[in-house]
């Protein structure tokens, strides 16, 4: 029986080895390329050990075999013997290396996942990072966008109300629950005579009655508003200001009153017109009637001066009787002298009137008064424009007018003091000015000096008709005469203690100055 | 310790463990049949691994790839060669040396009667039937990974 070749088997192990060499370093050639390819990945780093270690392994097995049947075949089985435990050395170490590198691939493919994972987690979250930083940039942008627009109509919106508040010729304040003024406008700090926005200033002080106070407090807290309060504020310089008053009382999240917004309109010219139309139409009523008792007495008066003329001639100048009709016909003439001043304040007399020189009539007045005046400690000021036009008038009537105003001067500075008289002209008017440094004249009877019989000397010292008499020749003049105490500087704004009456007499024009003098009843 | 001063702590020792290797070390003695018994347990050692690796393949469900599938080939048909070189080994130790006629020549032979183990032998001596086809997965896995890193690259 023939027994079994092994040349095939041989064969095939020659070939075999020589593929699987082949092979193996095909297989390394690929894990280097993907780790060059990725660099990163671990896989492709323990496929690349792998192979080396295969191959190392392939090249060892497949050339100890190659080597051992080209040796043996050759007849040099002595050589191989003494290779062959070097060549299963190799193969067993090698083969070992193999095994280490697939096992070892366990722990790192578990550190790789983790790291992986990790890388993953950490790409995820930078991708949502990025996602939500990219919906931040969008939002911001939109954000900024509106805040832009936003912004824009506040502003324009600021601006407009800036606008109302700095512009309105009103009071418009805000303040808080004590009364002190937080914000004003430019019109209330100078209304209110203040020299500018950061005075501290309280609004309760600047009411002039406490009762207007205590009404504006009280609706302010039940009604939480206070609508078209008059009231007198007195400003920084002691002017006094009618106020209308609108306020709203302003409320903290806990709903407490903690401050006040209001609007203050200016009513003291109108209040000053009001009182002046009103004041007119009571001294035209008053002249009148005045004129009416004048007429009615001045007859009788006449009959009697006239009879008791007649009966002194009847009686010796040193008889009793003469005496008794002396004082009655001298008290007849003072009734007389009475009733011609209430005919001259209700403009009933007559008079002629020619262009008249104010600054003069002052001069003459003065010439006569101004010694007096001196006695009693008072100083004269004269500011005399010389450009005044003239006016037309009645000299002795003007003479009374100042004469009157200088003595009413005299009586309210009895320690002394300075009269001021100064002359101006202005677009239509002349404009004449007396101030004095006197005591001035109450609020509550500015409207009653020109009232006939109105005074507040003591009883015997004056008639009560002085300033009406000068009231009916202003008025009969066709001029104004109007009264301020205390006395507010123009100019300075300063407001100072005492009274200046201001008289406007309308000018002439050039026209009316050709036409010279002219005789009118008044 | 400097580097030189732990160069010359190895070296001594390893001029005491192998220039005076006698018998007061205990040295242990590796007579012949210990290269095949660790080369046999190396065989054992790489199924093992590759057993793991196959199995590892499988169950991660991440690298469920055709790379990977041709790995697993890999893994089956190395595994199978391994058990199949384990075999020629062992089998050929029971083989005497009657059993080969006219050795080391081209007629070289296994003498008759071919026994069960006789024939085991002979076709455990073609082994490169199983290496070289696992060997081609091998390539053919890389080459699959390769191909689609690249595309991954291009990407």
């Amino acid at each position: 029986m023939n027994g079994l070749p092994l040349l095939p088997a041989v064969t095939v192990e020659f070939i075999g080895s020589a593929l699987a060499i082949l092979l193996s370093f095909i297989a390394l050639g690929y894990a280097r390329a993907l780790v060059r390819l990725q660099p990163n990945n671990f896989i492709w780093g323990f496929f690349f050990y792998f192979c080396i270690a295969m191959a190392a392994f392939s090249l060892s097995r497949g050339v100890g075999h190659i080597v051992r049947i080209l040796l043996v075949y050759d007849g040099r089985s002595e050589i191989w013997e003494k290779l062959s435990p070097w060549s299963g050395g190799f193969n067993t170490m090698l083969l070992i290396s193999v095994a280490a590198v697939t096992i070892y691939y366990h722990k790192g493919l578990a550190a790789y996942k983790a790291i992986r994972l990790e890388a993953e987690k950490l790409s995820e979250a930078n991708a949502k990072l990025a996602a939500g930083a990219r919906q931040l940039q969008q939002l911001n942008a939109n954000l900024e966008q509106m805040v832009d627009e936003r912004t824009r109509n506040l502003s324009e919106s600021e601006k407009k109300f800036r606008n109302f508040f700095e512009n309105s010729k009103d009071i418009i304040y805000f303040s808080d629950i004590e009364g002190n003024i937080t914000n004003i406008n430019t019109s209330g700090i100078n209304l209110l005579g203040f020299n500018s926005s950061q005075e501290t200033i309280n609004f309760h002080t600047l009411f002039k009655n406490t009762s207007d106070l205590e009404r504006y407090l009280l609706e302010l807290r039940q009604n939480g508003f206070v609508s078209d309060l008059e009231m007198e504020c007195r400003g920084k310089n002691g002017a006094v200001r009618h106020i209308l008053l609108s306020a709203n009382a302003i409320y903290s999240h806990q709903g407490d009153v903690v401050g006040c917004e209001g609007i203050g309109k200016d009513m003291t010219r109108i209040r000053n017109m009001t009182d002046q139309l009103i004041n007119h139409e009571k001294m035209a009523l008053v002249g009148n009637m005045a004129a009416g008792i004048a007429h009615e007495i001045n007859t009788p008066l006449g009959i009697i001066l006239g009879y008791a003329q007649l009966m002194m001639d009847d009686f010796s100048k040193d008889s009793e009787g003469f005496s008794n009709l002396k004082i009655i016909e001298r008290q007849t003439k003072t009734c007389r002298r009475i009733v011609a001043d209430l005919l001259k304040f209700s403009r009933q007399s007559e008079s002629i009137k020619t262009h008249i020189d104010l600054n003069e009539i002052i001069r003459e007045v003065l010439s006569v008064t101004e010694h007096t005046l001196n006695i009693h400690r008072i100083l004269v000021e004269r500011r005399f424009a010389s450009d005044i036009p003239p006016v037309i008038g009645n000299a002795e009537k003007l003479h009374q007018v100042f004469i009157n105003l200088f003595n009413n001067a005299q009586y309210a500075m009895p320690e002394g003091g300075k009269i001021a008289i100064s002359t101006s002209k202005t677009s239509d008017d002349v404009l004449v000015t007396v101030q004095d440094t006197g005591t001035g004249v109450a609020d509550d009877i500015k409207n009653k000096i020109f009232d006939p019989f109105f005074t507040t000397k003591e009883v015997g010292e004056g008639t009560g008709l002085g300033l009406s008499v000068s009231y009916g020749i202003v008025q009969e003049h066709g001029g104004t005469i109007t009264v301020e105490s205390p006395v507010e500087d123009p100019e300075t704004k300063t407001v100072s203690a005492g009274t200046a009456f201001r008289l406007r007499f309308p000018a002439v024009t050039n026209n009316l100055y050709m036409n010279g003098s002219m005789r009118e009843n008044g | 310790m400097k580097r030189a001063d732990k160069m010359h702590i190895a070296i001594l020792i390893l001029v005491f463990l192998f220039g005076e290797a006698k018998s007061a070390w205990a040295l242990q003695s590796h007579p012949p049949p210990e290269g095949i018994y660790v080369h046999q347990m190396a065989h054992i050692l790489f199924m093992g691994a590759l057993a793991y690796l196959y199995w590892h393949t499988r169950r991660t469900p991440a690298i469920a790839s055709k790379g990977w599938r041709y790995l697993q080939i890999f893994c089956i048909i190395l595994f199978l060669w391994n058990l199949m070189a384990f075999t020629g080994h062992e089998i050929s130790e029971y083989l005497k040396a009657t059993d080969i006629i006219d050795k080391n020549s081209l007629n070289e032979q296994i003498a008759a009667p071919i026994t069960f183990a006789k024939a085991l032998y002979y076709f455990t001596r073609m082994d490169h039937f199983l290496n070289v086809p696992a060997l081609l997965a091998l390539v053919i896995s890389l080459r699959t990974f390769y191909q689609e890193a690249r595309k991954e690259a291009e990407r």
